[in-house]
């Protein structure tokens, strides 16, 4: 829920106009919009507009009063010009995959959809390089790259749906970032639209520019520094091999001590991705791979590099599962049984709405020798408010994603979830961890702010925030704690329900 | 907490990061000083620290290990610890920091990050960028502010750490910074090539791009540099001619079966000659190229960086103006020790404008490394506008409003 915060924040944000349907102004700006993007590219009637209204997240709802869809860098460089005419706020937006709320028109405005921008502009193998327009979808990438032996590495669980420029603005994460980093270790370079319309480049093919590392800085930014219009990113060799496994495991204790092994011995799997107990019934339920139900967690690992390598690799996992009471484990000998494997883990979310009629995904983080005490806590969260609880997560980077299933129609449930939800956050950052480890903080979390940062780290960030964004004008009252204004939040909390992905 | 005073420059060594924020707002309240925040004091050619008046802030006592989780392989240390200091404390437990930083027996990690030093390994294992996951520094009035955390993952609020990297203590002085650790590899091995033609170099680079092989690093070196490198390795490497160095990491047996399979891949491109060097023979070979671009004792040292595929245009150029080159060839970093003839600033300008012409640089830049203080204040650090100089600047406003930290010197990086 969006609430003001009980931080004194001296800056005051400009008013801006409200877009009010019918008038002169916005009859006005329609016209010209539409004479920038084709009337096809340009949507006001209200129940279109209710696409819009959220995004993966969809404890907030609020409908944009114009959405635009661009085909190209200067026509979001006018769309953003006239905004700033009529002082309406705008904020862009790409597949909606967002979990925090970063793509919420908080007071309404323009909404920037970039998914007609989605061409790749230029593949360099030899310096080891793409440009691609924002709306291009993850996995397209790594498609169009299909036998040249290169992939762009970031593949967050959504890479199907997922855009380029949101992961930017998200600096998302994945199953196999363990290995390879997130989107900002991927990001060479960009070109943005700011806030008051102009057009820059940041960072660039080459291996580095001099300077501060401005695109550095504008990765994972949550669309408030402006508008992504192009990336430059890395693209990564391939590996020769994989070896992919399923550990089964008795308890999650045995699990958890068998990853900080493999940690602690130097291993460093290209993915460690762990399902608990609830979820490998929902799963077994819906695709019937053969797991045991009564197993207290299942570990999906995979290794890869060069083929010469990875049978010792493998055999160190092996005994370092057998020294932590691994019940059995099943190796992928082939590519078809590898993808099995990884169905098993992409499709979890899918399964659990076998489960519950609606569910509310977290995104805490806790170092990784502390995930035994995490999820000890969340069992005890999830009998303490009586609510299930299950977990699929990133394992070996300590992303936890517990999954609280309720029903929606039901009032004190969803009050329930809200604060078990908080206090499972709470818990993460008491034990060193985040409240976010890929999600973003939105507008969800924008509460907690406050509790990770004190006021001189917040003020260091809205400072740099005041150099790209002054007036706010640009996704408004995201990631910091909102600036006191005399303006009422439009945004009201509907219901927490399921969440995309991630 | 230390303080001396000789000619022009005071030096504050703060014992703790309370003192530093205390020292800089009182600094930026009263006397209003320049400062100029030194680690190891291995990079003051590049800022030209030393030349100028005002107070050296010291990191050398912010030097203790804060929390060293070995199982989580992170590590949080204050900014001053040596480089050599951090690798004894993390590689006891089989772990690394897998950045090749020159003088690692000086240089201090806030001093690699604030000058965004990398080496030859960039090429597989990123630079210091990939590594910090937290950070906590004091800006120019004094506000210790953080950003990040002490876990791998994180992506609340901006990421602020990244704007100090590179920043050479123009915005705020590190103070604490968190780790990210990587396993130490079981083995190094090199191996070296040599070629009659640059055509032929280039035919071998391009198909590294589809090798069976990983390099974690490609060394490029003109005959000049072969020389130098040779003879600070105590090394036989050919100098007659250009040498290319491929090394590889990782157990023994995969280490192995990719320096014989690169020369097997590299025979169509007809080398004059190849070899693979063993591992205490690669450890030395190695080292000598992670400290050639800070071990020359001429005036000045460039540094170029062009697109891979345009490395070698450059360094042709550079060879021809009796250049010394080291370049980490898969990155295109190109590091050039000027000749001794140029003696005077005026051979140093026209080796620049020489260089400045080269189409390589249309999209890549060529910044001053290193040079001799009596020069420095004559010649810009960065040689053309990085991309986002304007946004730059605001930064260096709202960090340091009263233009204290390393100010002269940010002021005239670029050329105008």
């Amino acid at each position: 829920m969006v609430e003001q915060t009980s931080q004194t924040i001296t800056q005051k944000t400009p008013l801006l106009a409200e877009l009010k349907k019918g008038s002169s102004d916005f009859s006005s700006l329609v016209q010209q919009l539409t004479e920038t993007v084709g009337k096809e590219g340009v949507l006001y009637d209200a129940q279109e507009l209710l696409v819009y209204e959220c995004d993966g997240y969809i404890v907030d709802k609020n409908a944009p009063d114009i959405v635009v869809f661009p085909t190209s860098t200067e026509q979001v460089s006018k769309i953003v010009k006239l905004c700033n005419q009529y002082n309406v706020p705008f904020l862009a937006r790409g597949a909606g995959t967002s979990l925090s709320g970063g793509c919420l028109p908080i007071g309404g405005g323009v909404m920037i959809v970039l998914t007609r921008m989605k061409q790749i502009l230029e593949i360099n193998l030899r310096d080891r390089y793409a440009i691609v327009e924002p709306g291009m979808v993850n996995l397209h990438l790594t498609n169009a790259l299909k036998g040249t032996g290169y992939h762009y590495a970031p593949d967050p669980s959504s890479q199907g749906a997922c855009t380029i420029g949101g992961n930017i603005a998200t600096n998302s994460g994945g199953p196999h970032t363990l290995k390879y980093g997130v989107t900002t270790n991927h990001v060479l370079g960009l070109e943005a639209v700011l806030p008051d319309g102009s057009i820059i480049e940041l960072g660039g093919p080459t291996a580095e520019v001099p300077g501060y590392d401005l695109h550095g800085l504008y990765v994972g930014n949550e669309g408030t520094f402006g508008i992504c219009t192009k990336a430059i990113v890395r693209l990564t060799r391939d590996p020769e091999s994989h070896r992919t496994m399923l550990a089964v495991f008795q308890t999650i204790a045995d699990a958890t001590r068998a990853i900080s092994e493999m940690i602690a011995a130097g291993i460093i799997p290209s993915a460690l991705e762990m399902m608990d107990q609830g979820i490998i019934e929902a799963v077994e339920e819906a695709f019937h791979f053969g797991f045991p139900l009564d197993a207290g967690a299942v570990l999906l690992i995979e290794v890869d590099g060069l083929e010469i390598a990875l049978d010792e690799e493998v055999r160190q996992i092996l005994k370092i599962c057998n020294a932590c009471n691994v019940r059995e484990i099943q190796r992928a000998d082939t590519p078809e049984e590898r993808l099995l494997i990884w169905k098993s883990r992409k499709q979890a979310f899918g399964a659990i709405g076998r489960l519950s009629p609606s569910y509310c995904t977290q995104d805490g983080v806790v170092p990784r020798t502390r995930l035994p005490e995490i999820l000890e806590f969340i069992e005890e969260t999830s009998k303490r408010y009586g609510l299930k609880i299950v977990n699929v997560f990133h394992a070996g980077d300590g992303n936890v994603h517990p999954i609280l299933l309720f029903d929606e129609r039901d009032q004190e449930q969803i009050q329930k979830v809200l604060e078990a939800s908080e206090e499972i956050l709470e818990k993460c950052l008491e034990l060193g961890g985040s409240v976010t480890g890929e999600h973003g903080i939105g507008v969800e979390k924008i509460n907690f702010m406050s509790r990770i940062f004190n006021q001189t780290d917040l003020d260091a960030m809205e400072s740099v925030r005041n150099i790209f964004n002054p007036r706010q004008i640009c996704s408004r009252d995201k990631v910091l704690p909102p600036i006191q204004s005399d303006e009422k939040s439009t945004v009201k909390q509907s219901h927490p329900t399921r969440h995309a992905p991630h | 907490m230390s303080s001396t005073q000789s000619d022009s420059l005071e030096e504050f060594i703060p014992a703790s990061q309370t003192e530093l924020s205390r020292f800089m707002t009182d600094n930026a309240a009263t006397s209003q000083k320049q400062i100029f925040p030194v680690g190891g004091r291995t990079s003051l050619s590049v800022c030209c620290a030393s030349s100028l008046s005002g107070i050296q802030v010291c990191t050398s006592q912010l030097n203790r290990v804060i929390d060293y989780p070995v199982r989580d392989m992170t590590i949080t240390v204050e900014a001053g610890m040596r480089i050599d200091h951090l690798n004894e404390i993390v590689s006891a437990e089989g772990q690394r920091l897998p950045v090749d930083v020159p003088q690692s027996n000086r240089a201090t990690l806030g001093g690699i990050i604030a000058t965004n030093t990398s080496g030859p390994k960039r090429f597989s294992y990123g630079t210091i960028r990939d590594y910090v996951i937290g950070t906590s520094a004091v800006d120019g009035s004094g506000n210790l502010f953080k950003s990040g955390g002490r876990v791998v993952k994180n992506v609340a609020g901006y990421d602020l750490k990244k704007m100090l990297v590179g920043s050479l203590g123009s915005l705020a002085i590190i103070s604490q910074v968190s780790l990210n650790l990587r396993p130490k590899p079981e083995t190094l091995s090199m191996v070296w090539f040599t070629f009659d033609s640059y055509q032929k170099i280039d035919r071998a680079l391009e198909a590294l791009t589809t090798s069976g092989t990983r390099p974690t690093a490609i060394e490029y070196c003109n005959s000049k540099a072969a020389k130098q490198i040779a003879a600070e390795s105590r090394f036989e490497l050919p100098c007659e001619n250009d040498v290319i160095c491929i090394s590889y990491e990782g157990s023994n047996n995969e280490v192995h079966w990719q320096t014989n399979k690169i020369i097997e891949e590299w025979k169509e491109f007809s080398p004059l000659s190849a070899q693979i060097v063993d591992s205490d023979h690669a450890t030395r070979l190695y080292n000598a190229f992670v400290e050639y671009q800070t071990s020359s004792d001429d005036p000045v040292t460039l540094k170029a960086v062009v697109l891979p595929s345009q490395m070698l245009e450059f360094v042709e150029a550079a060879t021809e103006l009796n250049i010394a080159v080291q370049a980490h060839a898969a990155d295109g970093i190109v590091f050039g020790h000027l000749p001794d003839s140029a003696s005077s600033l005026e051979d140093v300008k026209h080796i620049l404008n020489r260089l400045k012409k080269e189409p390589s640089l249309q999209t890549g830049y060529l910044t001053i490394y290193q040079c001799e203080s009596e020069w420095a204040e004559a010649l810009p650090l960065f040689c053309s506008s990085p991309p986002g100089w304007s946004i730059m600047r605001e930064m260096k406003n709202a960090f340091d409003p009263h233009q204290l930290l390393n100010s002269r010197r940010f002021a005239e990086l670029v050329e105008t």
